[in-house]
């Protein structure tokens, strides 16, 4: 499952913010630093997660912290479907 | 009136009434008045002279409220600082107007000297508690507690006169280095005490601070409230990026006043309910900073029937100088809203490029002259003072009625969210990668796009965000970057901007041809 989530979110952003060009890009490059995320594509990539998996996330969920890179998006992501019962 | 007088009356007459109601932290007040003096006191133990430059770099809070007040009433000038800058953006700023002192949050002091930003800071003073980051010599890095330390008895007054230097915004520069508008008390109190007037802004009400401190639209939170002992309740920057968490805050805090840009009003409709939950304590709202879409704007003014709408207009070198107040909702045929009408005691007239009136009906340039002029630029260590009457390089045209209706720019300068944004420095930024050999900036839709030819096909989209990145403020980070093989030219030779754009519009890329990119080994 979480490779799945990983590949789903990675794809997102690599299509939506890097124009598909995925040279140099991973799970751990940090999406602030790397001026990927700011305020509104941070929402845009909230508003993408909810609908891909259904969940809801909650404001406090949303931070520098979680949001730094796919791997630690993936991993928040696998958290609120196992919250949820969903996970399995 | 000087901006450093307001506090001190509301002092006396209400010392236990919140002035500044932050996330963390709410001070009344005496205590507002007490840390701004206590500021002052700290700046001048460290050397401070009337007349100095004094950096606030710190998260929206009553500490930098007090501190940019503290630099007023040590006769300083105050720069507030964009949390969201990169160091080394913060560093041209720094060189430009030589800023020796600088009020600082402990983790972007952190930033900074990641960045081996010191120079020519020789004071930070931290606004937070404990020691703060090591590294910093030869700069001194003062903690929270030495501020709180000092003596919250007022300095003799630094001058009576409101034409002197109060604060300096930097915004956007062409060049690609940003510039500093220069505003005086009188500018900023102009535009701040007529907007409180005309709302007939009362004690205790509740105004938002939604705007960071470096943009415009933050005096009036600040000094219009503080001039008429309001409370200031900060909706910080953690919230401002939620419609959701907006509409909670303006409920929890019974929020009166509110002026933002349209963005954050379309994001509380789109993401936060407000048409269902509504925002009965809301009675007025100003917008400004970017056109408010007109079916957005009715759906604003359906959910909030009780409020006063007003579109507020003027660049940062005039502040506010049109007013339009919407008294009813545009009807379905209309296209857009007016502008207005001069306000603040200012004066408008539209010319020609030879600088003839036009008449009604046809667009030239708005010319504006009155007591919201800035006195000048800062730039590159240099004041140079505004034109007088002010040529805005905005284009507007009046109608019958004799309001103003807007038609874009004259030259380079776009929008994104309501932050104005040069396209000449983001391109200066996009050509200072070595790897990048033409490129030019634009705006589609509310969204920075960049498209560039590379000079070596190694370069990929992820190394030019993350240059612009070290470079920019993250709202002028292209979020669209296109890597092409060359460029449309016009008949001189010239990249035709035009033709990039209608064909990034239109997807087609036979103009723009997608760059081969250099094989490489994937990351995984």
């Amino acid at each position: 499952m979480e490779p799945r989530v990983k590949a789903d979110i990675r794809q997102h952003i690599v299509s939506t913010w890097l124009s598909g060009d995925e040279r140099g890009f991973s799970e751990e490059t940090d999406l602030q630093e790397s001026g990927i995320l700011d305020s509104f594509s941070t929402l845009a990539l909230i508003a993408f997660l909810d609908r891909t998996f259904s969940i809801q996330l909650e404001p406090a969920e949303v931070n520098a912290q979680t949001f730094r890179s796919v791997s630690t998006i993936a991993r928040l992501v696998m958290d609120k479907l196992a919250k949820n019962g969903a996970g399995a | 009136m000087r901006i450093d007088r307001l506090v001190a009356p509301w002092a006396q007459r209400a010392p236990d009434r919140i002035a500044i109601d932050g996330t963390e932290e709410a001070l009344t007040y005496a205590e507002l008045d007490a840390l701004a003096n206590r500021f002052a006191r700290a700046f001048c133990a460290a050397g401070l002279r009337p007349g100095d430059r004094v950096g606030v770099h710190v998260p929206r809070s009553g500490r930098t409220v007090a501190a940019m007040l503290g630099a007023s009433r040590a006769g300083a000038v105050y720069v507030p600082l964009d949390p969201g800058s990169p160091p080394a953006r913060m560093k041209l700023v720094a060189e430009d107007c030589g800023l020796r002192q600088v009020v600082i949050s402990n983790s972007l002091l952190a930033n900074w000297l990641a960045a081996g930003v010191r120079e020519p800071v020789e004071h930070f003073f931290l606004a937070g508690d404990g020691p703060g980051p090591a590294g910093a010599a030869p700069a001194v890095v003062h903690p929270w507690a030495e501020v709180t330390a000092a003596s919250p008895e007022p300095l003799p007054p630094p001058g009576e006169s409101p034409d002197e230097l109060a604060y300096m915004l930097y915004t956007s520069g062409s060049t690609g280095v940003p510039k500093g508008v220069m505003i005086s008390h009188r500018n900023a109190l102009a535009f701040t005490e007529w907007a409180a007037d005309q709302i007939e802004l009362g004690e205790a009400e509740r105004v938002a601070s939604v705007a960071p401190f470096h943009f415009d639209l933050s005096t009036f939170d600040l000094w219009s409230s503080l001039s008429r002992g309001a409370t200031v309740v900060i909706v910080d920057e953690t919230t401002v990026i939620s419609g959701r968490r907006m509409l909670d805050r303006i409920h929890a805090k019974g929020i009166n006043v509110w002026y933002s840009v349209p963005s954050a009003l379309v994001l509380m409709l789109d993401d936060g309910g407000l048409a269902e939950r509504g925002a009965p304590s809301l009675r007025t709202v100003f917008f400004a900073g970017e056109v408010f879409p007109m079916k957005h704007l009715r759906r604003a003014m359906a959910a909030l029937p009780q409020a006063r709408f007003w579109n507020l207009f003027g660049p940062t070198e005039t502040n506010v100088c049109l007013a339009y107040e919407v008294a009813t909702s545009p009807p379905p045929e209309a296209l857009a809203i007016p502008i207005g009408r001069p306000s603040c005691g200012d004066t408008a007239a539209i010319l020609d490029p030879e600088g003839r009136p036009v008449p009604d009906g046809e667009v030239g340039e708005l010319i504006v002259d009155g007591p919201t002029v800035m006195l000048g630029y800062w730039e590159g260590g240099r004041r140079t003072p505004a034109k007088r009457p002010y040529p805005t390089g905005d284009l507007v045209s009046r109608r019958p009625d004799g309001e103003l209706m807007y038609h874009g720019r004259r030259d380079h300068l776009v929008k994104i969210h309501g932050y104005r944004v040069e396209l000449g420095e983001v391109e200066a930024a996009l050509l200072s990668h070595p790897g990048i050999q033409e490129g030019i900036a634009m705006a589609v839709d509310q969204q920075l796009i960049a498209v560039a030819v590379p000079a070596d096909p190694a370069v990929s989209v992820l190394d030019v965000k993350r240059y612009c990145a070290t470079r920019l403020p993250r709202y002028m980070v292209p979020s669209d970057v296109r890597l092409v093989e060359e460029l449309p030219r016009t008949s001189s030779g010239k990249i035709d901007r035009v033709r990039t754009r209608t064909a990034f519009i239109a997807a087609d890329w036979s103009l723009l041809r997608p760059a081969q990119r250099a094989e490489v080994r994937k990351e995984s």
